[in-house]
């Protein structure tokens, strides 16, 4: 749907230019090669212009080599950007991260949140929706006829994943009102329009949920949780397949290491942490994607 | 006039069934936040620069549009084929391949090269050029065609070169209908540019898209009044150059009429032979000249400051090959669901848009004060992308055709009730006047004395703009199950290529059958009765 980076809300540092900063701040020539990172848009660009900023800071104090973030309008545009080079490392989904993947052969997957190894999607509903809570996948048929949202077209746990639940319940995408579920974009689109009452339910990421349970944004007189998913593999770091010929021999390995090195411990690397929802960041593999390849395969998200 | 209205008996019957009325507490919100936008100077500053770069994009891709148009126009020139080599076939050739680009939206030009160029700024221009330069090359070669061939055979005659007479026979006339054309292309350069960003190719849309994304009405409202600003500011200014300059008005006046597909039966010509005396032509002239010499060095610095870099258009991306894809599988879509459900859409958007300008004009006919008032709802209606009309309605409708339609015709809605106004007010009529003598009442006086006569010309309009919407049927995708679109969309970001290429050849037909039906309507509506 939507493709290009944005270009970076509020930051305009250098007076009224008309440069996209995704443009602006790109090597062409022999210049030190910047990194590039990027991540899908899963939440408020307000969250996100937040978080990344700081992993481009970070990654740059320990890297030595200048890094920043390029914010992007959706998931298929971080796909998209990364195979076109112009990302160089970053935070996917399970299944945008297959996408990217496939796209660009030898891409690394580089880390994962200790959350990420079993994730877990939210079936949310509006309390006037008259929904109550659901035991198992087969309780899903109650959400037949009723106006249903998921986030992005391409998000694991606001998509991908439910629409197998969804299926193995026996509910398909024409059994909601209108004959379509809605496509909100994001996770806190999604709780915000199931809260509102535009949507009946919906279905939301664990962690944005909790998140939003503790900052108060989630009205629990309005919106609760009915369902939670079992667990499957999802978010991952995933590197260009040339960042060691462009940033030095071993720079995969470097950069694969200071993520894996953030710790609580430490003030900076905490508050990162904490924004990604995790304790600590470990390796992953490809092959621990192989089930998110399937389901993406079955519901043609991957082909 | 107004029977196109007709399909509003459907929508309304189908709309009680369709409300839920769930988000009108966020509909609240917004209407609020648009008296209270956010002055916070972040938010002020992004939306500037977002839409330095909206700005930017629509006007260096209606330039490039323009000389691109201008070139490809007189390729395609049967008169001046047949001047220069004695032969027509090339120009029929030329113009029945530019249907093809002509026939895939701005939006599907930008998706597709940005597939295969990466993020550059030049895509965005470039997706605003091919396919506007194909439209600006058919009107312009029709317009020459059209042109009286005496003055050219007779210059030829005389001995002067091909190209000289050309330029001699043809520029004069032409200069008024090229340069009010291209006054239009230039206000729909802005709002395509603005589409593609909501689209994610940069500039202020992207930005209106994430604030409405993230339900952050006051950052929206901040942007929204900034295009408002901007877009007003160009229609009058263009308006007030074509008075000035003496160009003819887009639709009908009294009988002559011009319509963005070129000026009918001379219309170009009437404008000049009007009042142009000596004196005023020549400060035309220097009026045109220093517009271009501003013009010129303002392309180049915007190019500049976007870091557009032309010859990135040149560096494809080849697409991977992702394996199994089959043609079996763009076989199974749904074809024959998908395509009528997108003519269904087009047929309600354009009805709606269509009949819905003069009626809303005789409604209000008899207050003067409700007249400002329908003029802003339909100057947001232009400015406001239909893919965020749409999304806010579904904070109040159910998704569904019915949904996209109303987004897609309130879009069109704007854009045809503008003009259906100003040459309403151009309109000299006596008819209306002698029945308000009468005592006829004012919405019957305007019905009778000023519509009838502006009927044709406006429903020939209307046939154009119904096989715009068929294209723009694709930007309402995201309301679902709007046929072609949501597919499209649904396609792209499983990039399934193979699918995505049988929905464009799918989308192309459709355009090119539904501009060639809108073609004869206009023809039969403009035929002397």
């Amino acid at each position: 749907m939507v493709l290009l980076p944005a270009a970076l809300p509020g930051g305009n540092p250098g007076g009224p230019s008309l440069l996209p900063p995704a443009r602006a701040e790109q090597p062409r020539s022999q210049a030190k090669p910047v990194l590039r990172i990027g991540a899908i848009p899963d939440q408020k660009p307000e969250k996100l212009n937040r978080l990344y900023p700081l992993v481009a800071a970070e990654l740059e104090r320990q890297l030595g080599v200048p890094v920043t973030y390029v914010p992007v309008v959706d998931y298929t545009a971080a796909v998209t950007a990364f195979r076109t080079g112009d990302l160089d490392l970053v935070w996917f989904g399970g299944l945008t991260g297959v996408q990217a993947r496939l796209q660009k052969p030898g891409a690394q997957v580089l880390a994962q949140r200790d959350i990420d190894v079993a994730f877990h999607s939210i079936f949310i509903a509006n309390t006037g929706s008259g929904l109550k809570q659901i035991r198992d996948v087969k309780g899903l048929t109650a959400l037949k006829g009723k106006r249903f949202t998921f986030g992005s077209e391409s998000s694991t746990s606001g998509r991908l994943m439910p629409q197998y639940f969804l299926a193995k319940g026996g509910v398909k995408l024409a059994d909601f009102a209108g004959g379509a579920p809605g496509f909100s974009g994001s996770h806190d689109t999604t709780i915000a329009l199931v809260q509102s009452g535009a949507y009946d339910a919906g279905v939301v990421n664990e962690q944005v949920w909790s998140t939003n349970l503790r900052d108060g944004r989630a009205n629990r007189a309005k919106v609760v949780a009915i369902w939670r998913t079992p667990g499957y593999p999802d978010y991952h770091w995933i590197g260009q397949p040339n960042l060691d010929q462009r940033f030095g021999k071993g720079f995969s390995r470097k950069l694969q290491g200071a993520i894996l090195s953030w710790r609580t411990s430490n003030p900076l690397q905490k508050q990162i942490l904490t924004l990604f929802g995790a304790q600590q960041f470990s390796k992953a593999t490809a092959a621990s994607y192989k089930q998110i390849e399937q389901v993406g395969r079955q519901i043609g998200k991957i082909r | 006039m107004v029977a196109p209205a007709l399909v509003l008996i459907p929508v309304l019957v189908l709309l009680p069934g369709l409300v839920h009325g769930g988000g009108i507490d966020l509909l609240k919100e917004f209407l609020q936040a648009a008296i209270t936008p956010s002055l916070d100077p972040l938010v002020l500053g992004s939306a500037v620069s977002g839409l330095g770069v909206t700005v930017g994009i629509a006007l260096l891709g209606w330039a490039a549009s323009a000389l691109l148009g201008l070139a490809l126009a007189l390729a395609s020139s049967r008169q001046v084929w047949s001047s220069c080599c004695g032969q027509t076939w090339p120009a029929n050739f030329l113009r029945r391949l530019l249907a093809v680009p002509r026939s895939i939206h701005e939006l599907l030009w930008g998706l597709l090269l940005l597939q295969l160029i990466g993020l550059q700024p030049a895509v965005a221009i470039a997706a605003i050029a091919i396919p506007y330069a194909a439209l600006v090359a058919r009107v312009l070669s029709d317009q020459i065609d059209a042109l009286p061939s005496g003055a050219l055979a007779a210059l030829r005659c005389a001995g002067v070169a091909a190209p000289q007479a050309l330029v001699t026979a043809l520029g004069p006339p032409l200069l008024p209908g090229l340069l009010s054309y291209g006054g239009y292309r230039l206000e729909c350069a802005l709002r395509s540019a603005t589409l593609l960003g909501v689209f994610g190719l940069g500039g202020l849309g992207t930005e209106l898209k994430l604030c409405l994304q993230s339900l952050e009405f006051h950052e929206l409202w901040t942007g929204l009044w900034l295009l408002l600003a901007v877009m007003l500011l160009l229609e009058t200014g263009l308006a007030g150059l074509r008075r000035r300059w003496l160009m003819p008005r887009r639709l009908g006046l009294g009988g002559l009429t011009f319509t963005p597909l070129g000026p009918e039966s001379g219309a170009g010509t009437r404008g000049m032979g009007q009042t142009a005396r000596p004196d005023d032509l020549g400060r035309r002239g220097r009026e045109m000249v220093l517009a271009l010499v501003v013009l010129g060095p303002l392309l180049v610095w915007l190019a500049r400051a976007m870091g557009v870099q032309p010859l990135a258009l040149l560096h494809w991306q080849p697409l991977p090959n992702l394996g199994g894809s089959s043609w079996a599988s763009v076989l199974a879509l749904p074809w024959p669901q998908l395509v009528g459900s997108t003519l269904l859409l087009t047929l309600v958007a354009a009805g709606l848009a269509v009949g819905l300008a003069p009626l809303l004009l005789l409604v209000i006919a008899p207050w003067p004060w409700a007249r400002p008032l329908l003029q802003l709802t339909w100057a947001l209606a232009r400015l406001w992308p239909p893919p965020l009309s749409a999304l806010l309605l579904l904070l109040l409708l159910k998704p569904g055709l019915v949904t996209a339609a109303l987004a897609l015709g309130f879009h069109n809605l704007g854009i045809l009730g503008r003009l259906l106004l100003e040459a309403s007010d151009d309109y000299q009529a006596p008819a209306e006047i002698a029945l308000q003598g009468a005592g006829v009442g004012p919405r019957l006086a305007l019905f009778y004395g000023r519509f009838s006569g502006l009927a044709r010309s406006y429903l020939a309009y209307g046939a154009y703009r119904s096989d715009v919407m068929l294209r723009e049927s694709v930007v309402v995708g995201l309301v679902g199950a709007a046929g072609l679109g949501t597919q499209l969309l649904e396609s792209l970001s499983s990039f399934a290529w193979d699918q995505l290429l049988g929905l464009l050849v799918v989308y192309a037909l459709l355009t090119l059958v539904g501009e060639d039906l809108s073609d004869r309507a206009r023809l039969q509506l403009l035929a002397p009765a």
